[in-house]
């Protein structure tokens, strides 16, 4: 049906007036002025045009101007040809070598950020040293040589190889001698590289020669039992360990290793099974390892022989001739009961030695036999070969050269113009010897005296192998191109010998095709290329003769007691030990490492003279006051630190300190203590005879730590002796007593917070933490922890995230001791002595009720669903509150900008430095607050990495970079939600306590008691 | 009010024989309206150069970070949160002399509102110049605002003491600035009748265009007394939630419940001893002693008796609750008071607070000017460690041996404080340049009832007992402004 309904706009248009009519007809009902805008005013009124120029004028202006803002250009490049290994973000991993010890190496697109220890590595199994952790950082080093130098000038390697081969030849004709010395090269295909060096120049002799030497020992076997062998130690099979001034965790052969084998029998595991070892040690200053042991007796370097010879009659039942009694009442009383217990221990008893003399090692080894060590905790049939130095060797080149016949020498990580105690001879042996030629890689002490440096690569750059204990054969394998100028020093070697073998890759290859792979049933290209994922092989090992010692003591005690004789009188007794931090002092450019706390005095950047507390009264004088240290015909000027502990009438003082050609990191930073070293039989001694004077300075030392004692806080500190342990494992925890229950069902007064997935804890077993700090140094390079300097240090604000906190209590009689202020003050000089050491690793706790987070103003410190205590950097503005309101004090405020900042541009600023950071964690501003972020990067990656495998992921797949570094295994991370994670079975421990419970903060990391195993006899 | 005529035993609020209301007007605007005399330019040439340091110290701070200062990561506030905690403090009296004396009708207060208020301004400026110089990146000060943003869902902490803190400050220095004001505008009014030329300009937009209408002086009665009805509890408030900053945390010497009453009686006793601090030596340099006479003075130190009494019983029920508590942190931070490294700092706070202002029981003490103001600074010292012990000294050694420190301020951490007090000089001897030193208006109030002339009239009218007259005139004898042989010879 059609429609006729009719729509109409208007009664117009209804009812069709004429006007509409006529209007309808137009396009537009009114007529448009299009004429009138464009000849009238409309455009050439004279107010649009100025309006239009002058929004023109502002706009082009306004553009112009912000154009002008620089925008800085960074240029990022990508891969042009991607390497197919290489994903930008993934970090891969190497394995590689550090110092005999199969380790990890992490690289992120290409450059390599962190050492890792290698979970299957024989020596500690997972763990690795501060020294390995910093190493990474040695290879950014702008102070490295970056090219070869002849007579200081910079050259080329053409010309360093054509001047080098024309003096050998030169020298060759002559037919004096030429002699390489290095520090211990136990490398397999370096020594290769180095004998075939020999064959071609037959007057050429390698010198191992070591600033710290181990050729007492060596010697010591050769004379005992005619294998000139550093023996390999086992005290995971000791039951019962007695240690003269070795301080085995901290710096002796093989610390790591140690570390790992002497918790083993102390850490949880152990304890539940309801054993743990003894260790008694005898030292004179306290090291990390006297401050571990059960029993620390103090003794003067000069009671150390006799209390050795007391021991040996003890054991032995037979009287030495020269015997005599020890003065020292507690020492002698402690020698009586260590000798019981090692003869009802016997072949499960070590007894070692740190000192370098052959007599003493002599009677050592004669006490070990008696006690059956050999073939159970001492092994000389598979033994290290660490340390191989010759000190009579060493001293027979340097007068050698003092009489000009030596005509060339090549120094291969060897640096004795600064380690050798007598440096002058070296400096003046130097200048009558026609060629010298250093591998350095750093500006030394001794390349400053030779004429052509042959800049060595780091060993990241390098390939190589090692051989740390024999049967255990490691590789090395670059994770970098060389970052300067270098070539590595068996290249130049072969070079310069004219090896058939043009590179030492080659050599390296050669050398594991033809012996090495076989030892680990390997072969081939596949074997290599095994070799190069696992890192090492191991062969069987040797399984051996009895040893027994069978030789005349009489002549070694007498030696023994007339040198104590020569010690012991009015003078200050002098012992000089290795710092766990520095060591021997040839890494004194890493600032990682110069800014680690010495475990036990928590002294940064520098060294000192440790003394008796009671001495210090005596001589009246306080912490830092510089005292005058003469010696051996040397003296150099170091501020005293009052150590507890310490032997009275005796210092300790540090080597590895007081470089003089070294870079600004290392520079000015302590001074040298080598020279106080002397020669006797043959072998390198640490102990003099020195007057003190006093010079009326004071410089004081940067400690991160100021107050050493525990106040009577025990919930901060919880220890028992095994004996107590054994009756009640919950003991000292306070669990068994009227002990209130502080976990979340009781704590009404806060609310409770899902942790849906994950809830991450911390379990840290303080009876397995020996202090000594790697962890401290993993943390920094896993979380570009910035380094602060003396200065800032002294003024206490080191930016560590973790820290080790060490307590004294004195004079315990099985009470706790005493540990408060006011009655320290009041001790007599014999309880002083008798004092107790204590480590606890602090970090953020991640408490479930985290009162920084309450108080934070912008919210920029929260909580997670999986129970951590995230730190939002970018909203921070820097208010503390959070750090003030920390019972942990473990928060730490970026007073100034380290990434930018003049004071700070030594340590981690320069364009290599900055290579080493890790990009998974950004740097922080100035004003920033900063802490433990329970490395969330790893979480995170382990995290996506379980969900791109689609798996759940596994306990113990995440690794805190703490734990990760960790030989004593100490640290534990993991979920709590998960039942049969570590960390919960850990946490399930009787021995488990929260520091500072009461609090209701409700922390995410707990600690084990520390259990001391103290026999009822010397309580 | 002023028409009535005031009991004879009531001591004197203004002195002098023939005040006027004229007279007051050219009395107060003396220093207003003529050149400066040269006490007051040794004087702003002092404070200004104190404030070129605080310039100086606060910039070199900005640029370099707070590590300029002595901090360290034990001790995370120190002169810092001591300086702003004390000016905070110092800024009590003002409003608590203009609000709650003006509900409770105490007249004398009209003689030293303003300039109290004046300095509580002042103060508070100095107090918030701390708030911001003391964050690590200034530049973002605003973000404890909770202001809408676009940093997505980011709000602030409304747990957080801190932000309490920043509602506070910044509602107390706003009523009091705007409370303040108000009670110039009839002064200002003055000034702008007498001024010529540009003043007069300046003064006339500044007096909001008072024209002296019944109406007007209703309605400015009104608002006056909402204002102090408002600023009231704010007295109460802001030290209240300052005292917050440390007693909702876990810090053992700051987790304290006591600690709002007892900031509270603290910030009082502070303020008024810097009150009476300025006004000892502005009524004698100004020449204002009918005005602020020895009635005033002796009643500030009675009010500063008062609260030192307070502060001395809260501290004495610290130490108490510290032993009852059984809690050994706690009882650890207050005997490290006395016994610890810094027990220096202890004695001081112990010593000037409560033992120097119990010599104000002395009534000798009391109305003896130089005394007065040595004791006053003793005070406003003494408080100053009071912060400085409660902040430095618990934080220096709280739970944790291993990380206890010491502080030691730098030459940064000095001239801030050095130079605050510079910069509040420089304010408050501008303020007397340029505004009434003494609310006129409110003066003139009292003239008629409360003035030594007019109960000298009202004695003279002879209907007054013997007894009430000679205890009136017994009480004229501490005054340094009345010359008692008059009545003598009367």
């Amino acid at each position: 049906m059609d429609s006729n309904k009719k729509y109409w706009k208007g009664l117009e248009e209804l009812n069709k007036t004429p006007e509409f009519v006529e209007l309808n007809k137009h396009e537009f009902a009114e007529p448009i002025p299009i004429e009138e805008v464009l000849t009238g005013g409309g455009l050439e009124g004279r107010t649009p045009r100025r309006d239009f120029l002058k929004a023109l004028g502002f706009g082009v202006g306004a553009v112009t101007l912000a154009a002008c803002q620089k925008v800085p250009v960074h240029k990022s490049l990508p891969y042009l040809i991607k390497p197919e290994e290489v994903t930008p973000g993934v970090p891969n991993y190497y394995v590689s070598t550090y110092d005999g010890q199969a380790i990890l190496v992490k690289t992120r697109e290409g450059r390599p950020i962190k050492i890792e220890g290698h979970p299957n590595d024989i020596l500690a199994k997972g763990g690795a040293s501060a020294q390995a952790q910093a190493s990474v950082l040695d290879l950014y080093d702008t102070n490295r040589f970056q090219s070869p130098t002849k007579n200081g000038a910079e050259t080329g390697w053409a010309q360093v190889d054509d001047f080098v081969v024309r003096e050998l030849l030169a020298i060759k004709a002559g037919g004096k001698k030429i002699r390489i010395v290095s520090s211990t090269v136990s490398s397999p295909s370096t020594l290769g590289v180095i004998a075939d060096f020999i064959k071609q120049f037959p007057t050429a002799a390698h010198i191992n020669y070591d600033a710290v030497s181990y050729n007492g020992i060596i010697k010591g076997n050769q004379n005992s039992f005619g294998k000139a062998v550093l023996p390999h130690y086992n005290f995971d099979k000791a039951d019962i360990i007695v240690s003269f001034a070795a301080d085995f965790l901290g710096t002796w052969i093989s610390p790591e290793e140690f570390t790992r084998q002497y918790v083993s029998n102390r850490n949880i595991k152990s304890l539940e099974s309801k054993k743990m070892s003894r260790h008694i040690q005898f030292e004179t200053g306290m090291s990390l390892t006297g401050s571990n042991a059960d029993v620390r007796i103090p003794i003067k370097p000069s009671e150390e022989g006799p209390a050795l010879v007391a021991l040996y009659n003890a054991i032995s039942g037979s009287t030495l001739p020269g015997t005599k009694t020890i003065d020292n009442k507690v020492a002698a009383n402690a020698i009586t009961i260590a000798a019981k217990e090692l003869v009802a221990a016997k072949g499960k008893a070590l007894v070692v030695a740190g000192s370098n003399d052959v007599a003493t090692q002599v009677l050592v080894n004669a006490i070990n036999s008696l006690l059956g060590s050999y073939g159970t905790t001492i092994d000389l049939d598979n033994p290290s070969l660490q340390y191989a130095g010759n000190d009579a060797e060493f001293v027979e080149f340097v007068s050698d050269m003092k009489s000009g016949a030596v005509d060339a020498v090549f120094f291969l990580n060897a640096n004795p113009a600064y380690d050798y105690y007598n440096s002058k001879d070296i400096a003046d042996g130097l200048k009558k010897v026609r060629l010298k030629v250093s591998f350095a890689s750093n500006a030394d002490e001794t390349s400053s005296l030779c004429n052509i440096v042959a800049p060595n690569h780091h060993y990241l750059e390098s390939w190589g192998d090692d051989n740390a204990i024999s049967g255990y054969y490691t590789v090395l394998q670059p994770t970098i191109n060389p970052v300067y100028d270098t070539r590595q020093a068996e290249q130049s070697l072969m070079k310069w010998s004219d090896n058939p073998l043009k590179d030492y890759y080659s050599y390296v290859r050669n050398n594991w095709n033809t012996s090495l792979l076989a030892k680990g049933g390997l072969s081939g290209q596949s074997g290599w290329e095994t070799l190069l994922q696992t890192g090492f092989v191991k062969a069987a090992p040797v399984t051996g003769g009895s040893y027994t010692f069978a030789k005349d003591l009489n002549a070694v005690a007498q030696t023994i007691l007339d040198h104590s004789k020569e010690l012991a009188g009015d003078k200050t007794e002098v012992q000089l030990y290795q710092s766990v931090a520095m060591r021997d002092g040839k890494r004194a450019n890493n600032p990682w490492l110069q800014e680690l706390p010495d475990p036990v005095s928590k002294v940064t950047w520098d060294n000192f003279a440790a003394m008796a507390p009671s001495d210090m009264k005596r001589k009246g004088l306080v912490d830092g006051d510089v005292v005058k240290i003469d010696a051996n015909g040397y003296s150099v000027a170091l501020p005293v630190l009052s150590q507890p502990g310490q032997a009275q009438g005796t210092i300790s003082v540090a080597v590895g300190y007081g470089r003089t050609v070294v870079g600004p990191v290392g520079k000015g930073v302590g001074q040298n203590a080598f020279p106080f070293y002397s020669l006797r039989n043959g072998t390198f001694q640490t102990s003099a005879t020195a007057t003190l004077t006093p010079t009326g300075d004071n410089s004081p030392l940067a400690q991160t730590q100021t107050h050493h004692s525990i106040e009577g806080r025990n919930s901060i500190i919880k220890e028992a002796t095994f004996v107590e342990y054994k009756k009640n494992p919950a003991v000292g925890t306070g669990k068994s007593e009227d002990h209130k229950d502080y976990t979340e069902k009781n704590n009404l007064f806060w609310q409770k917070y899902e942790r849906p997935t994950y809830d991450w804890v911390m379990a840290i077993d303080l009876n397995a933490c020996t202090g000594c700090g790697a962890c401290v140094v993993a943390c920094s390079a896993e979380n570009n922890v910035p380094v602060v300097g003396k200065d800032e240090v002294k003024r206490r604000r080191e930016m560590h995230w973790i820290r080790i906190d060490r307590y004294y209590s004195f004079d315990d009689k099985g009470d706790g001791g005493v540990t408060r202020e006011h009655a320290i003050a009041d001790l007599n000089t014999d309880q002083l002595d008798h004092v107790k050491v204590v480590y606890q690793p602090m970090l953020c706790q991640h408490c479930d009720h985290a009162p920084c987070e309450t108080v934070c103003p912008v919210l920029a410190t929260v909580h997670s669903s999986e129970g951590l205590n995230h730190m939002a950097y970018n909203r921070c503005v820097g208010t503390r509150y959070c750090a003030n309101n920390c019972p942990y004090k473990v928060r730490r405020f970026n007073w100034f900008n380290y990434w930018n900042d003049a004071r700070f541009e030594n340590y981690l600023q320069n364009d290599h430095t900055l290579l080493v950071l890790n990009p998974d964690v950004t740097t922080r501003f100035r004003g920033v607050m900063e802490k433990c972020s329970m490395c969330i990067q790893r979480i995170q990656a382990g995290k996506l990495k379980a969900k791109i495998e689609k798996r759940p992921l596994k306990d113990g797949e995440i690794k805190m970079a703490c734990q990760q570094t960790c030989s004593a295994n100490a640290i534990v991370f993991g979920n709590r939600n998960d039942p049969d994670s570590e960390v919960s079975k850990a946490l399930a421990s009787e021995r488990t306590y929260y520091v500072l419970e009461e609090l209701g903060v409700q922390p995410g990391v707990g600690y084990q008691t520390k259990i001391r195993n103290i026999s009822e006899l010397e309580a | 009010m002023a028409s009535h005529s005031e009991s004879i035993i009531r001591e004197p609020l203004i002195t002098g024989k023939d005040i006027t209301y004229a007279q007051i007007t050219n009395d107060v605007l003396r220093p207003v309206e003529n050149m400066p005399g040269k006490a007051w330019w040794i004087g702003f040439s002092v404070a200004s150069l104190g404030a070129c340091l605080w310039v100086f110290a606060v910039s070199y701070t900005f640029w370099y970070g707070i590590g300029s200062w002595g901090l360290n990561k034990t001790v995370g506030w120190a002169w810092d949160i001591t300086g702003f905690v004390w000016w905070v403090g110092i800024g009590h009296a003002g409003t608590l002399i203009s609000a709650i004396l003006l509900l409770f009708r105490q007249n004398w207060r009209n003689s030293i509102n303003r300039s109290a208020e004046a300095m509580t301004i002042f103060a508070v400026i100095c107090a918030a110049t701390y708030v911001v110089s003391h964050m690590g990146r200034p530049w973002l000060a605003y973000w404890p605002l909770p202001l809408p943003n676009q940093f997505g869902s980011i709000w602030v902490n409304f747990n957080s003491p801190l932000v309490w803190d920043v509602f506070a400050i910044s509602t107390y220095f706003s009523v009091s600035l705007v409370f303040w004001y108000t009670g110039l505008l009839p002064d200002l009014a003055t000034i702008r009748d007498r001024a010529t030329g540009i003043r007069r300009k300046i003064y006339s937009v500044l007096s909001f265009g008072w024209t002296g209408s019944v109406k007007t002086w209703q309605r400015f009665e009104t608002v006056c007394l909402i204002l102090a009805g408002i600023s009231t509890p704010l007295v109460l408030s802001v030290h209240t939630i300052v005292s917050m900053d440390f007693a909702t945390s876990l810090e053992p010497g700051w987790h304290t419940t006591i600690f709002p009453p007892y900031f509270v009686a603290g910030a009082i006793f502070s303020g008024f001893a810097m009150v009476q601090t300025l006004l000892l030596v502005t009524r004698k340099v100004l020449g204002l002693e009918n005005y602020i006479t020895m009635f005033h003075i002796e009643a500030m130190n009675k009010i500063i008796l008062l609260t030192g009494s307070i502060v001395g019983v809260a501290y004495l029920t610290e130490f108490f609750i510290a032993y009852y508590s059984g809690g050994e942190y706690e009882q650890y931070t207050f005997l490290n008071r006395f016994i610890g490294p810094y027990w220096w700092a202890g004695c001081m706070m112990y010593g000037c607070n409560v033992l120097m202002t119990q010599l104000m029981w002395f009534k000798k003490i009391r109305t003896n000017i130089p005394i007065s103001w040595v004791l006053s600074i003793v005070v406003n010292i003494g408080m100053w460690f009071e912060r400085f012990v409660i902040i430095v000294i618990s934080l220096h050694r709280d739970f944790v041996p291993s990380s206890w420190a010491m502080f030691y301020p730098t030459w940064i951490d000095v001239s801030v404080f050095v130079g605050s007090i510079g910069l509040f000089f420089t304010m408050f001897l501008l303020f007397i340049r340029v505004l009434p030193s003494i609310a006129m208006a409110e003066v003139k109030l009292i003239l008629k009832s409360s003035s030594e002339q007019a109960k000298l009239k009202l004695i003279k009218s002879g209907h007054l007992e013997g007894e009430q007259v000679e205890f009136y005139e017994e009480s004229l004898t501490k005054f340094d402004s009345v010359d008692i042989t008059d009545y003598k010879k009367a």
